[in-house]
């Protein structure tokens, strides 16, 4: 029982979502930890009731006992699949079954960092007002959602789309987080170098937390106006609450026109257009801060190395980057990955390049213990082609693939519900 | 019955700062002239036309009409109207940016000595008065418009139109752009900075030459609460340019409504509190857009204090050590209005691509010094040496000037003589002041004299005839024109005219590069300024260049940044622009 052997890491077809079930080889048992359970937007021909029939893969995999849980962050697409229902038969409710005896968190999600928090916290009073923000921008993208609903036309299909889709990503998914709060025997909530809480359950693996940094970390490579954005997210999600989502005008209605009179035909469907624009913009914006409170796990067992980031982006890699090049210890863990986890379904900004850069083993077909890259998402959902933010992004994974041996779950055929990767330690 | 007299001017009371600046409780207003015209519903006149389409909610307001007083004369609606009904009747919200941008625009009139043209091709910019609900307000070149939105507060909803600096700020964005077309082109910092910063300084001076506004600060300074003066006088202490920036500056932005620092940042605040050195500009932080802007607005407004309290000292009465309110309030305005002014006739003098921030203090010294000489009064001149240096930034005018930091009329090149000097052969003169094919064949034919770069396409952007008033009462008559040249080339081609490679850039990367002048004639078709950033001007390109690829510019995806909308959102900190590390 002291060291794993080898590793099964399964990569699920969840559409556009992450789903990964690492089973470590003992000699007398395995271990399995399961990292995100999300989607949203499964493939075509993904048959019925996908969720439901990978949470029982994932049941009779781990034989009715999963070790450990990580919930990388809160989207929609990396944690819609621990949700739950009344009659307690969700894929969710299958996974609680499996009592997981750690379930792995970002600090944001500490019920300590939340603004409401009753008791004593060991959680500063800023962090506790990023949560806030990051629960403003729940509000915020329910708003959106109603705004699009409501005036969607004016938006046209194409923009329309991008905005259910990013809303829909960032509504909160309160099942599913109360799930994940109680599921487990032990909550572990990690930063930037704190234990991981995995340790206890698979012996002989370390792991490293990498992300997210709290605010105080990210203070010390730069100035951010932290303050700043959550009164922002903040003002933004009132916004919506008190108007958009209702489509009340501030104005009495004695005030309101009846007609479009022939000078404003113009200048009100502009006017639409860009209101779409903005909506974008801020769902981007709030969507990549939702990434960055994503957990960066590094797994190292024997001479192997394997990393998760979730869904982080540069803001929250700065941090790591930042300490690998002061510790060379730290850069040398990056410098020998094994596997990456490739970063936010592939897109433009979530492999960050100075990270790209530090992995050794990548190269060519013949190199010897070459660079395996695992990748799960789905064509068609997220950004565009011709503004070159499409996921994945062709250009990243050209570089995946000709630098590393790589799968996708693009790649799965109608019948196949994972992909199996096995790497001896 | 008496006759009415035609009138160039008409009265609306606007909102004097923003509606959380306020005397006993009540919203302070102040009464502005604008120029009279016959308005459609809207108000809708010959350059501004508000429309008042919210497009979160998709509701249309209905437009303000104008109600000419019984004899046919102008009247104003909300002339003693509650601030109730400030707050809530979106007719006065429209006839407050109305009125602001018809300000704004007859300040750049009256500066430059000519109408002014919007940055898009149209005559008439559309104002959306309560475009979205959104802490957000931005110029936009494509749809022709300013856009103002409105989110809830604490004590009610905050409407960004109603706020003074917020929409001087925004229509100085699309003034800007108007005249210089190419300053939202990313070039470096500075010209990054600049439209931000520029604009603050404008919607700064326009709220600091309102008296009412300067008159509440020297008030409340004095300990005068809710406007009842116990004294026309004030302590010889409180003038001090310490004091000043204390009572004035700082507590301005504290008066400000608190909310509305999403929308419009804290350079104001800024502007009191970033001690004077000369290391920020080339720190990381001061490279961002926003931050560099304030590296303008500082100098600018520790000038207008220096001036200010300069023009005070002499009226301090030695016996008993204190001055008239009236005074300080009077000098503070007028310190604040040609500041203003100066501020804006320079952009004549500025050239049209790749401005820094020592090319603009040399603009407005030379623009300055061209109307009045003598700079004995306010010392504007020597104060803004001296708080641009302060901050590290020293006129780019070569040496040589009487007065420091002066742009020198073009050097004719004998080298080369004949080619070298300048000629009006063929040229006439009647199509030099307003006709750009004129003013190309005399580019074209003075081409050496001038330095442009002879392989490089070359078109003229503008000709601008102005007429000022000059220190000698007489009118001054000058055509500005304005010349761009542009080359394509690929990276490896950089070194034959003498350009760096940045590192790291593939040597096929195709590059664009820009140069251009601003041409002053004088009032006998002669050049007596050229002020130009040459093409060939190969160290101010290496660095534009280098800045350029190192922040990224040369991905796609970059030129979004541009946009104002998404500019202004930055400001509020919830973007950024670290595009280096993307898969582009």
């Amino acid at each position: 029982m002291s060291k794993p052997k080898s590793l099964t890491l399964r990569t699920y077809q969840v559409g556009f979502g992450d789903c990964f079930l690492l089973k470590f080889k003992y000699a007398t048992e395995d271990r399995h930890v399961l990292v995100d359970f999300g989607s949203t937007g499964q493939p075509k021909d993904a048959g019925d009731q996908l969720m439901l029939r990978v949470a029982k893969n994932i049941a009779e995999t781990c034989g009715g006992k999963l070790n450990a849980v990580v919930a990388t962050h809160r989207h929609k697409d990396h944690i819609s699949g621990f949700a739950t229902n009344s009659a307690g038969t969700a894929s969710g409710d299958i996974i609680a079954k499996l009592k997981p005896d750690v379930v792995v968190q970002p600090w944001t999600e500490d019920p300590d960092a939340k603004p409401d928090a009753t008791r004593a916290t060991h959680i500063s009073k800023r962090n506790r007002s990023l949560t806030a923000a990051l629960s403003d921008m729940h509000a915020f993208s329910q708003a959106v959602l109603d705004e699009v609903d409501r005036r969607g036309v004016a938006f046209g299909p194409h923009l329309r789309g991008q905005l259910g889709f990013l809303g829909e990503d960032n509504l909160a998914n309160k099942s599913a987080v109360e799930n994940l709060m109680s599921m487990g025997k032990k909550n572990v909530y990690v930063n930037f170098g704190t234990d991981s809480g995995l340790e206890d359950v698979l012996p002989g693996v370390k792991t490293t937390v990498l992300g997210p940094p709290t605010l105080e970390q990210t203070d010390t490579i730069r100035k951010q106006r932290a303050t700043d954005q959550n009164e922002f997210w903040h003002l933004q999600a009132a916004a919506g609450q008190s108007f958009t989502a209702s489509g009340k005008s501030p104005f009495a209605p004695r005030y309101h026109y009846a007609d479009r009179p022939p000078h404003t035909r113009w200048f009100i469907p502009r006017m639409d257009a860009l209101r779409g624009d903005q909506l974008l913009q801020l769902v981007r914006a709030l969507d990549k801060q939702m990434n960055n409170t994503s957990v960066i796990l590094l797994f190292e067992a024997g001479d192997k190395k394997l990393l998760f980031p979730g869904d982080a982006q540069i803001e929250n890699w700065s941090y790591a980057l930042e300490q690998a090049e002061k510790k060379p210890t730290l850069k040398q863990k990056l410098e020998s990955v094994n596997l990456y986890k490739v970063g936010h379904h592939g897109s433009l900004n979530a492999t960050p390049k100075s990270l790209w850069k530090l992995f050794e083993h990548k190269g060519s077909a013949h190199e010897h213990d070459r660079l395996q890259t695992v990748v799960s998402t789905m064509a068609g959902k997220h950004g565009s082609v011709g503004s070159g933010t499409e996921v994945p992004r062709s250009k990243l994974v050209d570089e995946l693939k000709k630098q590393s041996d790589f799968f996708t779950t693009q790649s799965l055929k109608k019948k196949d519900l994972f992909h199996d990767v096995e790497i001896d330690f | 019955m008496t006759q009415r007299v035609p009138v160039r001017t008409r009265k609306l009371r606007i909102i004097a700062q923003d509606p959380a600046v306020r005397v006993a409780g009540q919203i302070l207003t102040t009464t502005v002239e604008v120029p009279a015209e016959d308005l459609q519903p809207g108000p809708w006149g010959c350059r501004v036309q508000v429309i008042d389409y919210d497009s979160s909610t998709g509701v249309l307001l209905k437009p303000l009409e104008d109600a000419p007083t019984e004899d046919g004369g102008f009247s104003d609606p909300f002339e003693s109207a509650s601030d109730h009904t400030l707050l809530t009747n979106p007719q006065f919200h429209a006839q407050n940016v109305y009125a602001i941008v018809m300000l704004t625009l007859a300040r750049f009139e009256h500066a430059l000595g000519r109408r002014i043209a919007w940055g898009f091709g149209g005559h008439q910019i559309k104002v959306a008065p309560h475009a979205f609900a959104d802490a957000n307000a931005f110029y936009s070149r494509r749809d022709e418009g300013l856009f103002f939105g409105y989110f809830p507060g604490s004590q009610g909803t905050v409407f960004a139109c109603l706020s003074h600096d917020v929409v001087v700020h925004e229509t100085t964005h699309a003034l800007l752009d108007g005249l210089r077309e190419r300053y939202t082109d990313p070039s470096s910092p500075d010209q990054a900075g600049f439209h931000e910063g520029f604009a603050d300084v404008v919607a700064l001076l326009s709220v600091f030459a309102i008296p009412e506004v300067v008159g509440l600060l020297v008030d409340r300074a004095a300990g005068v609460i809710d406007g009842r003066a116990s004294s026309r006088r004030v302590k010889a202490k409180t003038v001090t340019p310490e004091a000043l920036r204390q009572s004035t500056l700082l507590a301005l932005a504290k008066e400000m409504g608190q909310e509305m620092a999403e929308v419009r940042g804290a350079a104001l605040r800024q502007s009191a509190t970033l001690t004077p050195s000369t290391k920020y500009k080339d720190e990381e932080e001061f490279q961002e857009a926003h931050r560099r802007g304030e590296l303008l607005v500082a100098p600018m407004m520790n000038a207008f204090i220096e001036v200010w309290s300069g023009r005070l000292e002499a009226l301090i009465q030695k016996a008993t050590g204190d001055l008239d309110r009236d005074r300080v309030v009077e000098e503070g305005a007028a310190a604040a209005d040609y500041l203003l002014t100066m501020a804006i006739r320079a952009l004549d003098y500025s050239m049209p691509v790749h401005m820094d921030y020592r090319d603009y203090l040399s603009a407005i010294l030379t623009a300055d010094r061209e109307i009045r000489p003598d700079d004995s009064k306010y010392r504007f001149r020597d104060h803004l040496r001296a708080s641009f240096k302060a901050y590290g930034f020293e006129a780019s005018a070569v040496e040589g000037a009487d007065e420091p930091g002066i742009w020198l009329p073009p050097k004719e090149d004998l080298a080369v003589w004949p080619k070298g000097k300048f000629t009006n052969a063929g040229i006439h003169f009647e199509g030099l002041t307003r006709d750009p094919e004129e003013v190309f064949r005399f580019i074209w034919q003075n081409r050496r004299a001038l330095g442009v770069v002879e392989g490089a396409y070359t078109r003229v952007l503008s000709v601008r005839p102005c007429v000022r008033v000059g220190s000698d009462g007489f009118l001054l008559r000058e055509t500005v024109a304005e010349y761009i040249q542009i080359i394509e080339l690929e990276a490896r081609e950089l070194p034959r005219m003498k350009i760096e490679i940045p590192e790291g850039m593939p040597k096929d990367t195709m590059v664009t590069l820009y140069g251009g002048a601003a041409l002053v004639f004088d009032e006998f078709g002669r050049v007596k300024f050229s002020i130009n950033n040459r093409l060939s001007h190969h160290v101010r390109q290496t660095n534009r260049l280098k800045y350029l690829w190192q922040y990224g510019f040369f991905d796609r995806g970059a030129t979004q940044l541009r946009r104002f909308s998404q500019l202004h959102r930055m400001r509020a900190g919830a973007m950024d622009g670290a595009v280096r590390e993307e898969w582009h």
